[in-house]
């Protein structure tokens, strides 16, 4: 199929179009075509937003705000709390004992609402998480999920063949190791709190941050060493 | 292909356990459309005014032919919209007027 860059004026379309009819999965597409006919969805969401602002239901600085809070919820955020859990015994105990609690006495803005259950792996458990129905995912502590997070094979199988989906991550699980996998929903969410390595008995806890990455709290892959 | 008994009893949303492909490992930087369309979903949401298993169940109602071809925040916004209407909180009249009036101003900062 090819794209067509036609401006298409004189069809006044109702919404029944779909952009490109390629199946529309191209998360890169403009929003605003250089044709000069503006996106049909951009311009819902902010008659959306302008008509429930006019009503006095919500504000313009909210919706705002909200855009910078979601720029400044990062994976970083979770590394920095797996590390402290690393370093801080007692506060690792919160953690796992009461993950929303936890993260909030650590500083990160449960911006959400949702319910933290934060799940350790151990030389006997491997904790993975997904959201079967949809893209449910622990916000405040990892920012938003990847596309991969959010897509049918993931989603499809993370339930039927973890061993399988997880080798393809370059995670080999063993076969003593029991998969523990995690469907989340609109209310609870779930955090992977990785195994220490071990020879980071001398990092710092910056240092022991950046072997987190965002994968290892999902429960795809573990911490390496550089 | 699906047969009718499966599109009955497994909705385009329930995907656990189903066969499929390698997991691809994609992402993107979101776009300003992106961005702005979750970051109204979410002020809705703390509003109580469209609620994540309400957004989930308007997705969900567009079904499978609408899911498969609208982008993720594309299926939001129109699920928004829906919601709101179905509540009451707004008329699909309104929101027809509302577009096109934002469509005419667009039109004119671009011309």
């Amino acid at each position: 199929m090819t794209t067509t860059h036609d401006p298409a004026h004189g069809t006044v379309d109702h919404g029944d179009h779909t952009h490109g009819g390629t199946g529309g999965a191209d998360p890169h597409a403009p929003i605003e075509n250089t044709a000069g006919e503006p996106d049909y969805f951009d311009v819902l969401q902010q008659a959306i937003r302008e008509l429930l602002v006019e009503k006095g239901l919500i504000s313009a600085d909210e919706v705002r705000a909200m855009v910078e809070t979601l720029d400044a919820h990062r994976p970083a955020l979770g590394s920095a709390l797996v590390a402290r859990a690393w370093t801080d015994p007692a506060f690792k105990e919160r953690l796992l004992a009461d993950g929303t609690a936890a993260i909030e006495e650590f500083g990160i803005d449960n911006y959400d609402g949702t319910k933290l259950i934060v799940l350790e792996q151990t030389p006997e458990v491997h904790n993975l998480v997904v959201c079967t129905l949809c893209s449910c995912y622990p916000r405040p502590v990892l920012g938003l999920p990847p596309d991969w997070y959010k897509s049918r094979p993931y989603r499809a199988r993370a339930v039927r063949e973890p061993r399988a989906l997880l080798k393809e991550f370059g995670t080999e699980v063993p076969d003593g190791v029991t998969i523990r996998v995690h469907d989340s929903n609109a209310n609870m969410r779930y955090l992977v709190l990785p195994m220490r390595p071990a020879g980071t008995e001398d990092m710092s806890e910056p240092e022991l941050a950046a072997l987190v990455t965002r994968d290892t709290m999902i429960g795809v892959t573990t911490p390496r060493l550089p | 292909m699906a047969t009718k008994r499966d599109m009955v009893v497994r909705p385009a949303h329930d995907l656990g356990g189903l066969p499929a492909g390698p997991v691809v490992p994609s992402d993107h930087e979101m776009t300003p459309f992106e961005k702005s369309c979750h970051a109204l979903l979410n002020v809705l949401a703390e509003h109580k005014l469209v609620n994540t298993e309400e957004k989930r169940r308007g997705v969900e109602d567009l079904g499978a032919q609408i899911i498969g071809e609208l982008t993720y925040y594309e299926r939001w916004a129109v699920s928004a919209s829906r919601v709101l209407i179905e509540k009451g909180v707004i008329t699909s009249e309104e929101l027809g007027a509302r577009m096109n009036e934002i469509r005419a101003r667009l039109t004119e900062a671009a011309a």
